[in-house]
């Protein structure tokens, strides 16, 4: 029943226009005529020669695995420390919630303008290293992508995992400080493993919300300096809307969707529940 | 399983491509007033175009003049911002639902929408009116024309690139003018420099600010058929000698500490490339002549007391294009779509003739520009900006060559690639012989 | 879980002595890995922010002559009467409905379909074939197929309308939201699924009374997720609407930009504006929520 519904509403804005991409992705569209002039193979044999491609890929993958990297054990050690039931540790879950609701472009404004040589942060207190060329080098704009990522998200996931930590039964520590486990032990012993599936939740959220991640580094860096941060969304963004072409632009969308999908069955993989799901599940 | 996972696929295509057919056919029945986008919603022309000041207000005027002139023909408008405008733009014609008038930067833009048979062809009716043709600027038709033909009715304001000083950073360097030949820029660097005021700001960050450099460069050495060999698809018309020699000053230029520090974390879009001028931290800049409104709008007193200089691009020694040269927007342009009604096609002309009256002429000159209207001239005198608006008079109609800016002239995709080469370009990431490789890689294509 | 959990505790305490708890000094109770990190974090969250507070306060004349960390000397209220006398109320409304309109709907029925999938997908081919389909959505990027949504919705007629916002936001919430909610429903111990069906409970009152609770932590998650994708969409009510009765806030911020410049402290007081319904929002409900981020099994 239910099914059937999500089904219905999935399929005509999910699924057709999918459907439309993957035909577009035979054609040489320029987006501007009505009619979708069918090239056959040209696009993807134009996208799959074009070292663009692989760079782009790269950089996605650096994307995903960095902002991945650095969020995760930023988001479990502040999501364990406001578990706690102190009151400034509520008001501190309150302010780490800001960032969350403020909207992509309003954060690239904002960072455009700290991150200025001349006028931001740098200059301001006059701290030489906080005056580097930060959107104008490859690495460091990659950085500044990851960090604003991080600053943007560590909060959810924060929340996700105090959440977590606070399902873990209290009766789980008492046991082990009996056996007399250390503060350290106790956290990899028994929080860590018991925050599996948050972990595994999270890590869906930022793995896979990072393939679609377009809006922040098309206002921060627009993909650059030169190509740079130029990942999968964004390269099929300027392929498709800048350039012109529809056609491998729908290539790229095509690939990201197959990404996309071999990640997921991969997350749900690591999680360990493939094996034993169909007996699981047949109750 | 498998065949009915392949009959839905087929069909599902079908779907959605059969879809964009019937959206295109709907389109000039008289039934599609309910359907969104421009063309449809009965009789009134639609014009969407740019928000924001200085040329909101101007534009929304003309239209509620016209609108109150003509009770039988009406003009509804849309407004957007920049960049949301050139993404909602081409959603729209790729759906076939285009406003009646296409507000737009001409050149390689207009030509893709003549390729796709968007855009009408405006040459007759311009024959037949040449009044309103000989009125402006026979420059702004050079961006309006693809392969001979008017697609476009020329608008509001020309746009030159030029040199912005800082007359105090000037005199605080011991530097008397600004310099008249490129060996004279390259040698004053370092005084700004020693006085720790860096000589040129850039906007790095945005990409086309650099571009106004090549633009400049190559016209001033090898003259204006330079970039235009490699517009026509002359094969490896970017390693031209003079291209050569421009790419090679411009790393000069650089690697001497011309522009300001970290350049290419400066954008252009938050103004911080004229905040670095009238806040005296950079002596020089390189830019459209609408930096002035910016410059008046946010710098406070800095022009009112008299610290803004303007100058040409310098001469290079030896070089063949004339110095009276320059590069930069002609004008605005406006089409009509080929998918709107011959109401609302009427409309538009109409519309089109009535443009650049008196009171919106007086409207582009407040807002610090001078209106593409052949003797506009003699309004200026009253403006404050007098000055100001007489440079810029002069040099778009003494121009001997009036340039259209490079990734405007281009086709969207050799645009993009050029503007990517160029920022490596200035990151010294390339040479200028790899920067022309790239670009002729693009010829023909 | 539970079960397991008892035992060894049960074990435990048979022979160890309570008494011997060894109580550790307080200083060394304290998370001081975890403490670093929050306050370190609370100063890189706040830095920005305090940029956008005092910035909001400026003119754009005075933008940048001033220094971007000292709040101004003389601060203005202008930006805030600017921004309220562009429609700011209408497009703040706009914004609650199409957010309220498209994120209960898409968790509703992304519960109910996780259910369905976890509960059915041994028995049903066309479940299992259905959740590979809503897999495949996962990657969908908007841009990638923003022309054809387009389409659709001229085609249902839906043109400039806050439903043709909803609509397809729904369908591009389902995916991650399945994905999400079926992997929590899966780890419900099957025991308790049994335990209900013995009790003679169907189908549809196993997945209000025994999913829904023991799911709440995923839902909460879930919801405030995809709220705020839709809350700060852009690109959706970009192409599918127009006019400005029709506008919602993200939108709303590009009208401080001009054609060649930007009113940053308007676009910043307008980002305050925009926020603080929220986080007033979340400090009065924010109890809620985390005991629904908490409440789960185990307990």
């Amino acid at each position: 029943m239910s099914v059937s519904y999500t089904h219905l509403a999935f399929t005509i804005f999910g699924i057709v226009p999918l459907i439309g991409v993957l035909v577009l992705s035979f054609s040489s569209w320029t987006g501007l005529t009505q009619n979708v002039p069918f090239s056959g193979l040209d696009s993807w044999k134009s996208v799959l020669t074009d070292p663009g491609l692989p760079h782009a890929l790269w950089i996605t993958f650096l994307i995903m695995a960095l902002s991945w990297l650095a969020q995760t054990p930023l988001s479990i050690l502040i999501g364990v420390f406001i578990a706690g039931h102190q009151r400034y540790r509520a008001v501190l879950a309150v302010l780490f919630f800001i960032p969350l609701l403020l909207s992509q472009a309003a954060i690239a404004i904002t960072y455009k303008m700290l991150l200025d040589p001349n006028f931001g942060l740098g200059a301001s207190l006059g701290w030489g290293f906080l005056q580097q060329d930060w959107l104008g080098e490859g690495k460091l704009a990659i950085g500044v992508i990851i960090f604003v990522v991080s600053w943007q998200w560590i909060p959810f996931h924060s929340l996700i995992y105090q959440g977590g930590v606070r399902q873990i039964p209290t009766a789980m520590y008492e046991a082990a400080e009996i056996d007399g486990a250390g503060r350290v032990r106790k956290f990899f012993s028994i929080t860590l493993p018991q925050l599996k599936y948050t972990i595994i939740t999270s890590s869906t959220l930022m793995v896979v919300g990072s393939l679609t991640f377009f809006d922040l580094i098309w206002v921060l860096t627009a993909g650059g300096p030169a190509d740079a941060t130029r990942a999968l969304a964004v390269d099929m963004y300027v392929r498709g809307f800048r350039s012109g072409l529809m056609g491998p632009a729908s290539a790229i969308a095509v690939i990201l969707v197959l990404l996309g999908l071999g990640l997921a069955l991969l997350v749900r993989r690591l999680g360990g529940r493939d094996a034993a799901e169909s007996q699981l599940e047949g109750i | 399983m498998k065949r009915r996972n392949f009959l839905s696929l087929t069909a599902g295509a079908a779907a959605a491509t059969g879809l964009a057919e019937e959206t295109a056919c709907g389109n000039s029945g008289p039934a599609d007033t309910t359907t969104g986008g421009g063309s449809g919603g009965g009789d009134a022309a639609t014009y969407w175009f740019l928000s924001g000041p200085p040329g909101e207000p101007i534009r929304q005027g003309a239209v509620d003049r016209f609108n109150k002139a003509n009770s039988g023909n009406q003009i509804k408008v849309t407004t957007f911002q920049n960049d949301t405008y050139k993404d909602k733009l081409k959603t729209a014609i790729g759906a076939g639902q285009a406003p009646s008038i296409i507000w737009g930067w001409g050149g390689g833009g207009l030509k893709s929408y003549v390729d796709a048979g968007q855009v009408d062809d405006l040459t007759d009716w311009f024959a037949q009116n040449a009044a309103v043709k000989n009125k402006l600027f026979p420059a702004s038709f050079g961006p309006a024309t693809v392969d001979g033909k008017i697609y476009a009715m020329p608008a509001e304001t020309v746009q030159p690139i030029i040199v912005l000083y800082n007359k105090e950073a000037f005199e605080k360097a011991g530097v008397a003018a600004p310099p008249q030949t490129w060996s004279e820029l390259m040698s004053i660097l370092p005084k700004f420099n020693d006085k720790g005021i860096a000589p040129f700001s850039l906007a790095g960050q945005s990409r086309w600010t650099n571009m106004m450099w090549l633009e400049m460069l190559f016209d001033r050495i090898g003259g204006p058929e330079v970039f235009n060999n490699a517009y026509d698809g002359q094969k490896d018309a970017w390693s031209n000698p003079a291209a050569l020699d421009a790419l090679g000053k411009i790393q000069e230029l650089i690697n001497a500490k011309g522009f300001v520090k970290g350049f290419s974390s400066v954008t252009a879009d938050s103004n911080a490339d004229q905040a670095l001028l009238y806040r005296g931290k950079a002596a020089m800049e390189l830019h459209g002549s609408w930096s002035y409104g910016i410059i008046k709008s946010d710098g406070g007193n800095f022009i009112k007391d008299g610290k803004l200089g303007f100058a040409s691009f310098p001469a290079v020694d030896g070089g063949k294009g004339d110095p009276t040269n320059v590069y930069g927007n002609a004008g605005q342009f406006l089409s009509i779509s080929s998918k709107a009604t011959d109401k609302q096609k009427e409309t538009a002309k109409k519309f089109f003739a009535s443009m650049l009256d008196d009171t919106e002429q007086q409207g582009w000159i407040d807002s610090g520009g001078v209106p593409i209207v052949q003797g506009s001239n003699a309004k200026l005198a009253s403006s404050p900006d007098k000055d100001f608006l007489n440079f810029i008079y002069d040099v778009s109609s003494k121009a001997k060559n009036f340039g259209q800016s490079w990734d405007q002239a281009l086709s969207p995709s050799s645009a993009e690639t050029l503007l990517q080469n160029i920022s490596k370009l200035f990151q010294l990431q390339i040479s200028p012989q790899q920067f022309a490789t790239n670009m002729n890689a693009t010829i023909g294509k | 879980m539970t079960i397991v959990l008892d035992s060894r505790e049960a074990g435990k305490a048979a022979h160890a002595a309570p008494s011997s708890n060894g109580r550790r000094p307080r200083w060394m109770q304290y998370n001081w890995l975890g403490g670093l990190a929050g306050w370190l974090w609370l100063v890189i969250v706040l830095v920005p922010i305090y940029w956008i507070v005092i910035t909001s306060f400026k003119l754009q004349t005075d933008y940048f002559s001033t220094n971007p960390l000292v709040p101004p000397s003389s601060p203005t209220l202008e930006n805030y009467r600017f921004v309220l006398e562009n429609h700011f109320v209408r497009y703040f409304f706009n914004s609650v409905i199409v957010t309220l309109g498209a994120v209960v709907p898409a968790v509703v029925v992304s519960f109910m379909a996780a259910y369905a999938i976890v509960r059915g997908s041994a028995v049903s081919r066309f479940i299992r074939t259905v959740n590979a389909v809503f897999l495949m959505g996962l990657a969908i990027p908007l841009q990638a197929v923003i022309i054809p949504v387009y389409l659709l919705i001229i085609k249902l007629q839906m043109y400039d309308s806050l439903g043709a916002i909803i609509l397809p936001s729904i369908a591009f919430a389902i995916p991650l939201s399945v994905l999400v909610l079926s992997n929590f429903i899966r780890d419900i111990p099957k025991e308790l699924f049994e335990s209900m069906r013995m009790d003679g409970a169907t189908e549809w009152g196993t997945l209000w009374r025994l999913a829904l609770p023991l799911t709440r932590p995923a839902l909460v998650t879930v919801t405030i997720y995809q709220g705020l994708q839709v809350w700060n969409g852009f690109l959706l009510p970009l192409i599918l609407t127009q006019s400005p009765e029709r506008r919602v806030l993200p939108l709303a911020l590009t009208a401080f930009q001009g054609q060649y410049n930007i009113n940053i402290p308007a676009v910043l007081a307008s980002v305050m504006l925009t926020t603080l319904p929220i986080l007033v929002l979340y400090v009065v409900g924010r109890r809620q929520m985390l005991s629904g981020l908490t409440a789960g099994f185990g307990k």
